[in-house]
C-alpha cells in the first residue's frame, strides 16, 4: 500500500481536488468532529485513568494529580471529556439512523448533523446543571 | 491491515495495489456492537464524571466506593478501550503511510489502550473492593 503512494511515478500524477472544492457542510464538519471527539476521548481516558490511580493510592498521590478532576484545569478537562462523550455518542446514533436509511435526504442529513452538535452541547450543560443541583 | 492476498497490478506490480483483506465487515460489526453497549454505559459515565468534577479526595472516594459507579466505570472502560483501539487503528491506517511506522503505531496503540483499561479498572478495584 505504502509503495503505491510513495512511488515516484504515482506521486507525480495529478490529484483530483479533494476537500478544498466543497462548500463546508454540516455533515462534513460533524464527520470530522466525530473522529476528533473520538481521539479526544482516547487522550481523556488516559488522563482519567491517571486521576483514578492517584485516587486509589491515597491523599498524597491525589494531591499531585487532583488538577485533572478539580481546580481550574479539572473544570475544563472533565466537562470537555463529557462533551466529547455526548458528541461521539450522538454521532453513533446518527450513523445508526443512516444505516437504516433514515434522514438521508439533503434537509434531513443536515438537520441530523446539526442535531449532533446542538444535542451534544445541550446534554453536557444539562448534565452539569443537574449534577450540581443533585449535590 | 496488511493484505493477505497479493494482487498483481499492471501499473505498480505485485502486492503494491490496494487490496481488500476482507476485515471491514468484522470491524464494522464490532464497532456497532460495542457502540450499542457504550450507549447506556457512556450516559452513566458522563453523569458520574460530572459528579466527580471538583470533588475533594474524600468526596471522590465516597462517590466511587459505591458498587454501582464502580461496576459502570469498569464496564465502560473495558468495552470503551476495545472500541477506542479499533477507532484509533482506523485513524492510523488513514494517516500513517510509512509501512514501518504504521506497524509500530498499531502495536503502540494496542498496548496503550490495554494499559489505559487496566490502570482504570485496577484503580476502581482498589477503591471499591470490599475489605
Amino acid at each position: 500500500m505504502a509503495q503505491a503512494e510513495t512511488d515516484g511515478a504515482t506521486a507525480r500524477r495529478p490529484l483530483s481536488p479533494h476537500l478544498t472544492v466543497y462548500r463546508p457542510m454540516m455533515t462534513m464538519a460533524m464527520s470530522m468532529a466525530h473522529r476528533i471527539s473520538g481521539g479526544a476521548l482516547y487522550l481523556g481516558a488516559a488522563l482519567i485513568a491517571l486521576y483514578l490511580l492517584a485516587l486509589a493510592f491515597g491523599p498524597a498521590w491525589f494531591s499531585a494529580f487532583s488538577w485533572i478532576g478539580s481546580g481550574l484545569f479539572g473544570h475544563l478537562i472533565l466537562p470537555a471529556f463529557v462533551w466529547a462523550l455526548f458528541h461521539h455518542l450522538l454521532g453513533g446514533i446518527r450513523h445508526a439512523l443512516w444505516d437504516r436509511g433514515l434522514f438521508m435526504d439533503p434537509k434531513g442529513r443536515e438537520l441530523l448533523a446539526t442535531g449532533t452538535l446542538v444535542g451534544g452541547l445541550a446534554l453536557t450543560v444539562a448534565t452539569f446543571v443537574l449534577s450540581s443541583l443533585a449535590g | 491491515m496488511a493484505p493477505k492476498n497479493t494482487f498483481i497490478s499492471g501499473r505498480t506490480g505485485r502486492g503494491a495495489a490496494y487490496v481488500s483483506d476482507a476485515s471491514g465487515a468484522s470491524h464494522d460489526r464490532f464497532m456497532r456492537l460495542t457502540a450499542r453497549a457504550l450507549l447506556p454505559l457512556g450516559l452513566a459515565t458522563a453523569w458520574l464524571l460530572a459528579r466527580l468534577t471538583g470533588d475533594s479526595f474524600e468526596e471522590a472516594r465516597a462517590e466511587l466506593e459505591r458498587p454501582f459507579p464502580a461496576v459502570v466505570l469498569i464496564a465502560f472502560i473495558a468495552i470503551g478501550a476495545a472500541h477506542a483501539r479499533l477507532g484509533a487503528e482506523s485513524i492510523i491506517l488513514d494517516y500513517v503511510h510509512d509501512e514501518a511506522l504504521k506497524q509500530k503505531a498499531l502495536v503502540v496503540n494496542t498496548w496503550v489502550t490495554r494499559a489505559i483499561a487496566l490502570a482504570w479498572a485496577f484503580a476502581i478495584l482498589l477503591i471499591a473492593a470490599p475489605r
